[in-house]
């Protein structure tokens, strides 16, 4: 009941009821599709680099991250991979042999970093693989072939099919050099990839450095659902504790990437938080003065008998429901708009030309938006719950209306 | 590069210039085999223990320098190398023991030793590069052969054998074309070419003569291709082979005096 | 004259929506500022990064020396002396540089590292950069250096190590650097020093291999007499690059001589695209804050139909309500913009010199090689102030009048019962 006088009350004054409904729904939007784009961006950035790296957990030697060396590895892992593939939410394992080493042609010669990579499981989710611009990737079974960057096959003046020398430390310590042929060619156009990696079969890595059939420098965890992250990590830390083996979330293998995308989160938060801000004040004036120009309407109503608590009820239904109002058109229009952009993708590259690297990572040329429930109702009870905070304050004066004056 | 890793370098150079050490032998005769002609230039540069003193000198396009060394080798793996001119760097050492190079710098004395990273490339500013001189493999080994040429050439009778290495030969090269005088198998030249075949530097052997009891060319010649002027001469004045030498000389502590 | 002061008086016939309506106005004045401090912030700083601290706002080279910085293609001497001497003349500070590539050596780590000769003062005054240790200090100056800078009672050579080249050697402030080099005539250099600084977050490039020693220890180690491979030229942010190349231009002659922009085209690029952004996000903001105004002078001035139905009746023509308005809102906009001018130039300072810490999980904030800066600092530009403000008075201005434009045609009769 109280609530239908409420929205005909609202309806009275449709002039304000539209104008506030439209402030909060054109803020309320903004917010929502510029989050929602700065969410989409960065997990894409996410994605590729823990694909193209060490996964979304990563698991090695406990001394690797402080002291890299060729000699620090995990064992047992075939055992774990089942282990790892059994859990929810798991897209897959990836073994990774690393090593640093010297690459050698007739023309010149460049430390690069090794690494050994199983090839049907870079396959199925790297996004390195479709990067080739000559050659192809390597595939299962494959020997003495190897995959490296466009900026390194330049310097050393080779193309797939041309031979290459590798050397590398083994884990003794003794130098150890095989002969190797050029696949493919990759560009990721950042210049530390493609000047410096080189991916080689697993199976030659690790015979090269003296590894066990069993063990890996690093397994890396790729998940379906990134979210699952911080459970799996404590799940899996549970399984290696007392061992030798730690793991590690991606953002401890890749701090640069993290520092970005925190800086970057922020600022936007902060952005969105001070439109919000400024919306969410006017709507405070708003309700200040129309509880100012109602007086008289009020003190009717309370001269007839209608109880203060009655009618300050009353303004916050008119208030909830102007929220709502609010949300729903701002949530419609962001929602809807970043719906379409995460479906038809945004093309940059009119913007950028070349594209950018971020803490070692390319940024996609194609933005995709990342809608979710939580954002939406996230920011639309953000906005109720404000919008009803804030009418707190001007319906204090109802019960301290001067009755007599007012009815004058 | 690093002076050390030069001069360690050197030193595997000189080892590879070492012939046999065994008591003069005959030189070979034409009739040998193409395999035996190659082994013949691979162990004209092999030896038990050598101790000697060479001179190289090496034109850039921004520079020259020339320089005096002492060389000491025991078996493939074991060499020390110490400068003696010019007057700035002597007393600079390089050791090479298995896989591992360490310098001496006797102007702040102290050893360093050099990473893997930084052995690849130019010796020493040199046209010689790590793998010419720590090469321990065997040409007939790793490359395919055949005999391309046989007749008279600038002088001398010559058999010319152009080897392509094999597959999986750990090789950067294309192929090598190596020249011999057939009188006494002595190398005159070796050229590089790269997997396109095209050229890409070229060895030139000068100076044969008696030295420490053998007969050898005592000069080489390195040239890169494409960098006219440039090139390294390596040049042997004192070889004594099979001489007593202690391990000891060849650990970092004797690096240091 | 007595426009103005019945203007005046009549907002403070009911103080309680002035004062309402002003804080409304003075509030997006105030954000406003200060938000568009904070975002020219961004890019501002993104750009310093580069010009102020170690690249400068244009470079001079010799021709042919960026694709493979050979040590034996330095800049001329007579070129390079006359750059040095105009870019004194142009009140563009310049820092003289040598190359060279080497090993550093520390116990038993070493790496390949790029040595930088520079002249300590010409850096100081120029760049950021020698501010940036994060352990020990920069390269000292001449006169502190005397007989040499001691460390632990010895004199010594002094060496400062980029971040991550600290790292790779496990090398910190006191410890002993070995550094074998090829030097320009073929020799072996080698020589000791001691590491008296270890550099913070700067760049890609310098945190992985950037040595930097005093010029003439370069030119003993590399006997390198006296070349010079770079001149990085900064006006510290009195000329735009542009300005300095063109200022410079005859001077370089022989030589090649590129703005900031050309060195680095992707972070060129990514500067000019946040400077767009922010158009996108000025509008947006300016958006929200107009809207929230005109919201706040519609309804005042709706509120007042009655009275001017009660003029107009007395014979007010419609264009004086109009007027009478306008000069209201403009009125009441002028002095709330003041204040809100006020309290948004407190808020750019306290943004300015505190700024916003965003420093994380020890990681750096690395865009195409470029460290950024982990403290969020507002810069205030005088468009900045002037844009928010003038715009405010015109929605406050505009949007009194249309209610007023309604309220002047309508029958006064209607308008007096208005309710």
């Amino acid at each position: 009941m109280l609530l239908k006088i409420a929205w005909r009350s609202l309806g009275r004054n449709r002039r304000r009821t539209i104008i506030s409904a439209t402030s909060i729904g054109l803020a309320l939007s903004i917010a929502v599709f510029f989050v929602a784009l700065a969410d989409g961006m960065y997990a894409k950035m996410i994605d590729t680099a823990v694909r193209m790296q060490a996964g979304h957990l990563t698991l090695e030697h406990r001394g690797y991250r402080d002291t890299p060396s060729v000699d620090l590895v995990l064992r047992g892992v075939g055992a774990i991979r089942e282990r790892l593939a059994r859990l929810p939410g798991v897209e897959q394992t990836k073994p990774l042999v690393l090593g640093q080493g010297v690459a050698k042609s007739s023309r010149d010669s460049v430390g690069v970093v090794l690494v050994g990579v199983e090839p049907s499981a870079e396959r199925r989710s790297s996004p390195l693989v479709d990067k080739l611009v000559a050659g192809a990737y390597l595939e299962d079974g494959d020997d003495r072939l190897v995959v490296v960057g466009d900026a390194l096959a330049s310097r050393l003046g080779v193309r797939p099919g041309k031979k290459l020398v590798l050397t590398t430390t083994d884990v003794s310590g003794q130098l150890v050099e095989e002969l190797l042929r050029v696949k493919g060619v990759f560009r990721t156009e950042v210049d530390e990839i493609d000047a410096c990696l080189v991916h080689v079969p697993i199976a030659f890595a690790r015979r090269l450095v003296g590894m066990g059939t069993d063990e890996v420098t690093q397994l890396g965890v790729v998940l379906a659902d990134p979210s699952a992250a911080r459970g799996l990590e404590a799940e899996v830390g549970s399984w290696l504790r007392g061992g030798t083996a730690a793991v590690l979330s991606w953002k401890a293998v890749l701090p640069d990437l993290a520092a970005y995308i925190q800086m970057d989160g922020g600022s936007n938060w902060v952005f969105q938080g001070i439109i919000l801000f400024l919306v969410m004040f006017t709507i405070f004036n708003t309700l200040m003065m129309s509880t100012l120009e109602r007086q008289r309407e009020f003190a009717v109503l309370l001269a007839l008998g209608t109880p203060p608590g009655r009618i300050q009820l009353q303004v916050l239904l008119e208030s909830f429901l102007l929220a709502l109002l609010g949300c729903a058109l701002g949530l419609g229009l962001g929602g809807g708009l970043a719906y379409w952009a995460q479906v038809a993708g945004l093309d940059i590259r009119a913007l950028y030309g070349e594209g950018i690297a971020v803490s070692g990572v390319m940024v996609d040329w194609v933005l995709r938006p990342q809608l979710s429930a939580g954002l939406l109702l996230g920011l639309g009870a953000a906005v109720v719950g404000a919008t009803l905070l804030l009418t707190l304050w001007p319906i204090r004066r109802i019960r301290r209306i001067p009755l007599a004056d007012v009815l004058r | 590069m690093p002076g050390p890793t030069r001069v360690c370098l050197l030193a595997c150079l000189a080892l590879n210039a070492m012939p046999l050490a065994r008591a003069a032998e005959p030189a070979p005769r034409s009739g040998l085999s193409a395999r035996e002609l190659l082994d013949h230039v691979d162990d004209l540069y092999r030896g038990a223990s050598a101790h000697g003193r060479m001179s190289m000198k090496v034109v850039t396009e921004h520079w020259t320098r020339e320089m005096k060394m002492e060389f000491w080798s025991l078996g493939k793996d074991r060499s020390l190398v110490r400068i003696l001119e010019p007057k700035k760097e002597k007393g600079t050492a390089t050791l090479k023991s298995g896989d591992n190079i360490w310098n001496f710098l006797p102007k702040v004395s102290r050893v360093i030793k050099v990473p893997s990273s930084m052995m690849g490339g130019s010796w020493m500013g040199s046209h010689f590069t790590n793998d010419d001189l720590v090469k321990e493999s065997r040409m007939a080994d790793d490359y395919d052969f055949q005999v391309t040429f046989e007749g008279a050439r600038g002088g001398d009778e010559v058999v010319e054998i152009t080897c392509v290495p094999k597959p999986t030969a750990v090789v950067v090269w294309g192929k090598v074309v190596v020249v011999l005088r057939r009188a006494d198998a002595i190398p005159l030249r070796m050229d590089y070419f790269d997997e396109d075949l095209a050229p890409a530097r070229s060895l030139v052997f000068d100076g044969v003569r008696v030295l420490g009891g053998r007969t050898m060319p005592t000069q080489m010649r390195m040239q890169p291709q494409g960098k006219p002027g440039e090139a390294t001469e390596v040049r042997y004045e004192q070889i004594e082979f099979d001489v007593p030498l202690e391990e000891g000389l060849f650990s970092l502590r004797s690096l240091q005096r | 004259m007595s426009t103005l002061r019945i203007a005046w008086r009549n907002l403070w016939r009911n103080s309680r929506r002035t004062w309402i309506t002003a804080a409304a106005i003075a509030l997006n004045t105030a954000v406003l500022i200060a938000t568009f401090g904070l975002m020219r912030g961004i890019v501002v700083d993104m750009v310093r990064q580069i010009t102020l601290l170690s690249v400068g706002d244009a470079v001079v080279h010799a021709e042919g020396y960026r694709q493979e910085r050979s040590f034996f293609k330095p800049i001329p001497a007579e070129v390079a002396s006359r750059v040095l001497a105009a870019s004194e003349a142009a009140g563009v500070r310049a820092a003289p540089r040598a190359f060279g590539f080497g090993l550093v050596s520390s116990g038993s780590k070493s790496s390949g590292a790029m040595f930088w000769g520079v002249d300590a003062a010409a850096e100081r005054r120029a760049f950021d950069l020698p501010g940036r240790a994060a352990e020990g200090s920069f390269l000292s100056l001449p006169d502190e250096r005397g007989g040499g800078r001691t460390y632990l009672g010895r004199p010594v050579r002094e060496l400062v190590l980029g971040r991550k080249l600290a790292k790779t050697l496990q090398a910190g402030v006191g410890a002993e650097i070995v550094a074998v080099v090829q030097a320009g005539d073929g020799s072996l250099g080698n020589e000791l020093f001691t590491v008296t600084g270890v550099l913070g977050g700067v760049g890609e490039e310098i945190d992985r291999s950037a040595a930097f020693i005093h010029r003439a220890d370069f030119d003993e180690l590399f006997v390198a007499d006296g070349r010079v491979h770079q001149i990085a030229l900064s006006a510290r942010g009195a000329l735009t690059d542009a300005e300095v190349v063109q200022r410079l231009a005859a001077a370089a002659r022989g030589a090649e001589l590129v703005s900031w922009r050309a060195l680095l085209p992707a972070v060129s690029d990514m500067t000019r695209m946040f400077d767009a952004m922010m158009w996108i996000f000025a509008l947006v903001f300016l958006l929200a804050a107009g809207l929230g105004v005109t919201n706040t002078m519609l309804m005042a001035t709706y509120e007042r139909i009655r009275e001017f139905g009660v003029l107009k009746a007395l014979g007010r023509s419609p264009w004086g309500i109009l007027r009478d308005v306008a000069v209201e809102a403009w009125l009441l906009a002028l002095s709330a913009t003041a204040i809100g001018l006020v309290v948004g130039l407190a808020g750019s300072w306290y943004l300015w010199a505190r700024g916003i810490d965003m420093s994380s999980l020890g990681g750096d904030i690395v865009v195409q090689g470029v460290t950024m800066n982990n403290v969020w600092r507002a810069t205030l530009v005088p468009m900045d102030v002037v844009g928010p403000v003038v715009a405010m008075w015109l929605a406050c201005v505009l949007a009194s009048l249309y209610p007023a434009a309604r309220a002047a045609r309508i029958d006064p009769v209607r308008a007096m019962t208005h309710v």
